[in-house]
């Protein structure tokens, strides 16, 4: 094969253009760990010896912009990504199993929902907000969240309930279960890497999102970590250490939550391949 | 809990003798005989556990593209009422605006290039590190890096890199160069460079996909026509490429979909600048006129505008793309 006379080209072009792509990367992380008058005149250096100042400062800012923001990010990824997970789940299951003509309607509504952009609902999502109560806190950002990403997490149920076998369900019914117990034991843990997918899915995106949170929570009560960094660039725009400090750090968990939770979704579907 | 078991059990029965529905009805598999018997499952109270997902939807989105819809016919401005009903004074206002104008053809710019050169990129370091060392498992996750990363993260990092002193030019000037663009602050090439750093940011998700793709052309294929002397770029245009029809579909929808709702580099790096509106995409004009102008009315027509672009290219492309996929 001809893949043989070059094979020395292969790994070579490959890491090259793997280091170029990854180089804005590189850039931030060893900044991070570098004082900020070094940042400048060595961008690219390596941070010997490193120092925590500039995380540091992020952590002990007087405005808590970092440790305010990602209390509420979590709060608010880890709620909405756990009721999505239910609901979408439930009406996925509902209408993948239907053949009602106003359960095709409801799919057909539902999936158009996956190309509307935010800011085509986002001033009349203020206004409902308004009319409920909710407008500038958390519990309003989650219910709006649930609502804007349930097509998504619908269409990934949809395909994997179609897989779960229909005789399950009923023999857990003539067993006597009721229905809430076939869906919550024997239909949802079927559906497993579907969830995983929904998790890390709208996990990644909601904890990304800028815009949403940027208008509904408002300028006065508190942002999560992704708007914080918005702020942060705007207040030192020249102070790289403590801009990167602060990027990294709104990074780091929702990268740990994909790293840990892709290994789980990875064993889910393989574990089933080799089950049978 | 234990009236729902009679409940569900008591209705089942009549359901039974319909075997006519059914062509496994009426066998000697007794047990089966409820439920194969009606043409659907019986679901019950599973259409009560399906309303909570459905209500948020309608009323979180729903019933706000209605209330867009609406209001892009008035001249609702929450500062300035009375609301009046305007009928289509503000899509014909819209055919004449200059700032819109230009957002549009920026955002079809963005759009076409992120969809074109992620498409391209991707396809090719995905044909790269198709290979199941470890080296080339590592370098997957690395151009999946910045799908994952928000894109303010993105959008700051690229800027540090692209600003007039930053470190792209810096480079640039150590190697002899003594008049490096303005990546960011020239009007005629802010554009471009917004359009780049989506394409780095969703070159990974390309890779991915296609990487996917390839996994699933079979081994066997690509040795017959190699043994039937089709070469490299035959094999290729013959065997491979036709099989990743469902890839292309998936990542040309997704880059349609991310390019037109290009909004958040906007305003982290360039603001709408340098300049006005040369980098402003549609998404950014209708916040900018819905939130700092006010002006609800006229912000919705250009936000339904928006919509049934999306929509319809969208809509368009899945076709093309979906019968490629059947055809071929």
């Amino acid at each position: 094969m001809d893949d043989r006379t070059h094979s020395w080209l292969r790994p070579l072009v490959a890491v090259f253009v793997g280091a170029v792509f990854f180089l804005p990367l590189y850039l931030v992380v060893v900044n991070v760990f570098k004082p900020g008058a070094d940042i400048v005149p060595h961008p690219a250096g390596l941070p010997v010896p490193p120092t925590f100042d500039n995380i540091s400062a992020v952590l002990s800012r007087p405005d808590n912009l970092f440790t305010f923001g990602l209390i509420n990010s979590v709060a608010v990824t880890a709620l909405s990504i756990t009721i999505l997970t239910v609901l979408s789940a439930m009406l996925g299951h509902y209408l993948a199993r239907s053949k009602r003509v106003l359960a095709k309607v409801a799919m057909v509504t539902l999936l158009c929902g996956l190309m509307i952009p935010v800011p085509v609902i986002l001033e009349p999502i203020t206004g409902v907000l308004k009319t409920l109560g909710l407008m500038t806190t958390l519990q309003g950002l989650i219910l709006v969240n649930v609502g804007y990403y349930v097509p998504f997490g619908v269409l990934l149920f949809m395909g994997f309930v179609r897989s779960v076998p229909l005789e399950l369900e009923e023999a857990a019914e003539l067993d006597g279960a009721s229905k809430l117990r076939v869906f919550w034991q024997v239909v949802f843990p079927l559906l497993r890497p579907a969830s995983a997918s929904v998790l890390i899915f709208l996990g990644v995106w909601i904890w990304n999102d800028f815009l949403t949170p940027l208008i509904l929570l408002g300028p006065d009560s508190g942002t999560t970590v992704t708007v914080g960094v918005y702020r942060a660039i705007g207040q030192h725009q020249s102070d790289f250490g403590a801009v990167f400090a602060f990027m990294f750090l709104a990074t780091l968990p929702i990268l740990i939550f994909y790293l840990a939770l892709q290994k789980n979704f990875v064993k889910g579907l393989t574990g089933g391949a080799v089950k049978g | 809990m234990t009236e729902t078991q009679h409940g569900t059990r008591g209705e089942a029965r009549p359901a039974a003798p319909r075997p006519s529905q059914s062509p496994r009805a009426g066998g000697p598999a007794g047990a089966r005989r409820r439920s194969s018997a009606r043409i659907g499952p019986k679901l019950g109270r599973f259409s009560l556990f399906a309303l909570p997902g459905l209500l948020a939807y309608v009323v979180f989105v729903l019933i706000p593209i209605g209330m867009t819809g609406y209001y892009s016919f008035t001249n609702r401005n929450p500062f300035n009422p009375p609301t009046k009903w305007v009928g289509l004074r503000n899509y014909g206002d819209l055919l004449g605006d200059q700032e819109f104008r230009q957002a549009l053809v920026n955002t079809v710019i963005i759009t076409v290039i992120v969809a074109v050169f992620a498409n391209v990129g991707g396809l090719l370091i995905a044909m790269l590190l198709d290979r199941p060392t470890r080296l080339y498992v590592a370098l997957r996750g690395i151009f999946f890096t910045p799908v994952v990363l928000s894109a303010v993260v993105i959008s700051v990092i690229w800027q540090a890199v692209l600003t007039d002193d930053g470190l792209l030019n810096s480079l640039l000037r150590g190697v002899g160069v003594d008049d490096p663009p303005g990546w960011l602050s020239d009007p005629d090439l802010a554009l471009y460079s917004i359009a780049w750093i989506i394409t780095w940011q969703m070159l990974g998700f390309c890779v991915v996909v296609y990487l996917a793709g390839l996994q699933g052309v079979p081994r066997e294929l690509q040795e017959a026509a190699s043994i039937d002397g089709a070469g490299r770029f035959a094999r290729f245009r013959n065997v491979t490429w036709p099989m990743l029809a469902p890839a292309l579909t998936i990542n040309t929808v997704m880059l349609l979909i991310t390019g037109f709702k290009a909004y958040d580099q906007i305003q982290v790096i360039t603001n709408g600048g340098p300049g006005t509106g040369t980098t402003s995409t549609m998404a950014f004009q209708v916040v900018q006129t819905a939130f700092n102008g006010n002006h609800i009315g006229y912000s919705s027509a250009m936000a339904a505008v928006m919509l049934a672009l999306v929509a319809t290219v969208s809509v368009i492309a899945l076709r093309l793309l979906q019968r490629r996929e059947v055809t071929q």
